[in-house]
C-alpha cells in the first residue's frame, strides 16, 4: 500500500486551486443538511461515489465545513496514475490483495489523532448519482474496530441538480451516523440507507 | 400571448450556438433511438428540471427527429430572454384565456405533419431527483383537439457524471400509443428510465 505523505502548505494550495475549479464549474456548493461536529473526535466521512468530482467535493467539505485535515481512501491503479495526490493526503488500498488490511489499518490509525478526517467511499465503486440504494463494503467494518481514539461517523450524500442555471448545482447533505465503536455494523449501514434515502427526499424540496 | 418569429440570421446562429453550447458542456448526450412515422407530426413530452433541458430537446429534434422545432415557455421567460421565440418558442400564462389561446395555437401546430411541438407538463423546474411527476392542466385539451394527427413521444432526462469531468444527459425516449391516460403512461415510462439510470455502476 501507499501511505499519505500529505504536506500541509501543499494540501492548502490544492485545496484553494480545487475551490476555485469548483466554483467555476458549479453554480453553487450547498450544505442543505448541516451536522453538528463533536470537538476533540476525529472524522470518518462516507461519501456516496458517484462521479470525478466526489473527492474534491469532500475535499472542500474537510477544509471548509468539518475543519479537519483530509486523507483520502483511493484505489491503488487510480492513485498511482496520479502520484500528486499522495501529497495531498491520498493514501491507497487494493481491494484483490492482502495488503486490504493494511490499507484499513492505516486509516483506522489515521483517526486516532482529533485533527484528521478520513474520507472513504463505502461503495467502492462508481455508481449512478441517483441510486436509492447505497452498499457498504465489509471492509468498513474492520476499519471502525480498529479505531482506537474518539472518532466521529458522518454519512455525505452529493447531489447533484441544475434548476434555473446552465451550470450544475451540488447539494451535500450531511449526516451524524453516531460514533465508531458505538453503533454496530449492521445498524450502521441500515442508518446510512435511510439517511440516503432522506436525502432523495429532501432534495425535491430543496431551495433554489 | 407571444408567437414564434422567423429571422433567418437569428436562427442560424442561436442554432449553432445552442449545438455548440451542448458539445462543449456535456460528455455526451446520450438517447436510444426511435422510428418515427413519416406524415405525423410530434408532440414531444419532457420532464423539467434545468434549463438545459429545451436545448437537449432542440439537439435531439436536430439529430432524430428533423422536424420544425416549437416549444412552449411560460411567457415571462420569452421576454426575459429574447432570442427564444426565433427558436420556436411560444408562450403560455397562468391566466386561463391566454391559456386558451396557446392550447389552441399548440393544438393547431400539431395539424402540420413537418411540425414538433416540445411541453414540460410538469409546468416549472422541479429536482431531477423527484419520484413523481405531476402534470398540469391543459394537455388533454390539446391532444383532443389534435387528436390522430400526432405523434406522442416522451422523454425522460437523468444527468450523471461517473468517471468523466463534464456530466452525460441520459435522454430516455419512448414512442407512446395509449393516450387515455398520459400522466399514468408518462410515470410508467419515467419509472422505468430511473430504474435503467440507477443500475448504471462502472
Amino acid at each position: 500500500m501507499i501511505p499519505a505523505r500529505r504536506v500541509k502548505l501543499f494540501s492548502n494550495w490544492f485545496a484553494m486551486y480545487m475551490r476555485y475549479r469548483m466554483r467555476k464549474a458549479f453554480n453553487r456548493l450547498v450544505v442543505a443538511n448541516k451536522v453538528v461536529i463533536k470537538p476533540g473526535h476525529s472524522i470518518l466521512l462516507l461519501c456516496n461515489h458517484f462521479g470525478w468530482w466526489d473527492g474534491f467535493l469532500a475535499n472542500y467539505l474537510a477544509y471548509w465545513h468539518l475543519f479537519r485535515k483530509s486523507y483520502v481512501m483511493m484505489q491503488e491503479d487510480h492513485l498511482k496514475k496520479r502520484m500528486l495526490l499522495n501529497l495531498f493526503g491520498g493514501f491507497s488500498i487494493n481491494r484483490s490483495s492482502r495488503e486490504m488490511v493494511k490499507s484499513l489499518q492505516y486509516a483506522a490509525g489515521l483517526l486516532n489523532n482529533p485533527e484528521n478526517l478520513v474520507v472513504v467511499f463505502p461503495q467502492g465503486e462508481l455508481i449512478s448519482n441517483h441510486t436509492n440504494e447505497i452498499k457498504v463494503e465489509k471492509g468498513i467494518e474492520r476499519l471502525i474496530k480498529n479505531i482506537k481514539g474518539p472518532c466521529q461517523i458522518v454519512y455525505n450524500c452529493a447531489l447533484i441538480d441544475y434548476f434555473e442555471s446552465l451550470k450544475p448545482s451540488v447539494f451535500f447533505h450531511l449526516f451524524d451516523c453516531g460514533i465508531a465503536g458505538e453503533v454496530p455494523f449492521d445498524e450502521l449501514v441500515e442508518k446510512i440507507n435511510t439517511c440516503h434515502q432522506q436525502a432523495l427526499k429532501a432534495q425535491i424540496d430543496v431551495e433554489h | 400571448m407571444i408567437y414564434p418569429q422567423k429571422n433567418k440570421l437569428i436562427t442560424w446562429f442561436f442554432h449553432n450556438y445552442i449545438l455548440r453550447i451542448v458539445k462543449a458542456d456535456f460528455h455526451a448526450v446520450k438517447f436510444n433511438a426511435v422510428e418515427v412515422e413519416r406524415g405525423k407530426s410530434v408532440l414531444l413530452l419532457a420532464n423539467h428540471f434545468s434549463w438545459w433541458d429545451g436545448f437537449l430537446m432542440y439537439y435531439i429534434n436536430h439529430k432524430v427527429f428533423k422536424k420544425r422545432f416549437h416549444v412552449m415557455v411560460i411567457e415571462e421567460t420569452v421576454k426575459e430572454v429574447s432570442f427564444f421565440k426565433y427558436m420556436g418558442a411560444f408562450s403560455v400564462s397562468k391566466s386561463s384565456r391566454e391559456m386558451l389561446a396557446s392550447l389552441d395555437y399548440a393544438a393547431q401546430l400539431l395539424n402540420d405533419p413537418e411540425n414538433l411541438v416540445l411541453i414540460f407538463p410538469q409546468g416549472k423546474l422541479y429536482s431531477n431527483f423527484v419520484d413523481e411527476v405531476d402534470f398540469q392542466k391543459g394537455l388533454s385539451k390539446i391532444m383532443q383537439q389534435a387528436a390522430g394527427k400526432f405523434l406522442t413521444i416522451m422523454a425522460a432526462t437523468f444527468i450523471e457524471n461517473l468517471q468523466y469531468r463534464k456530466p452525460t444527459a441520459n435522454v430516455y425516449l419512448k414512442v407512446e400509443g395509449d393516450l387515455s391516460d398520459v400522466q399514468a403512461a408518462y410515470q410508467q415510462h419515467y419509472d422505468n428510465a430511473k430504474q435503467q439510470q440507477t443500475k448504471i455502476v462502472i
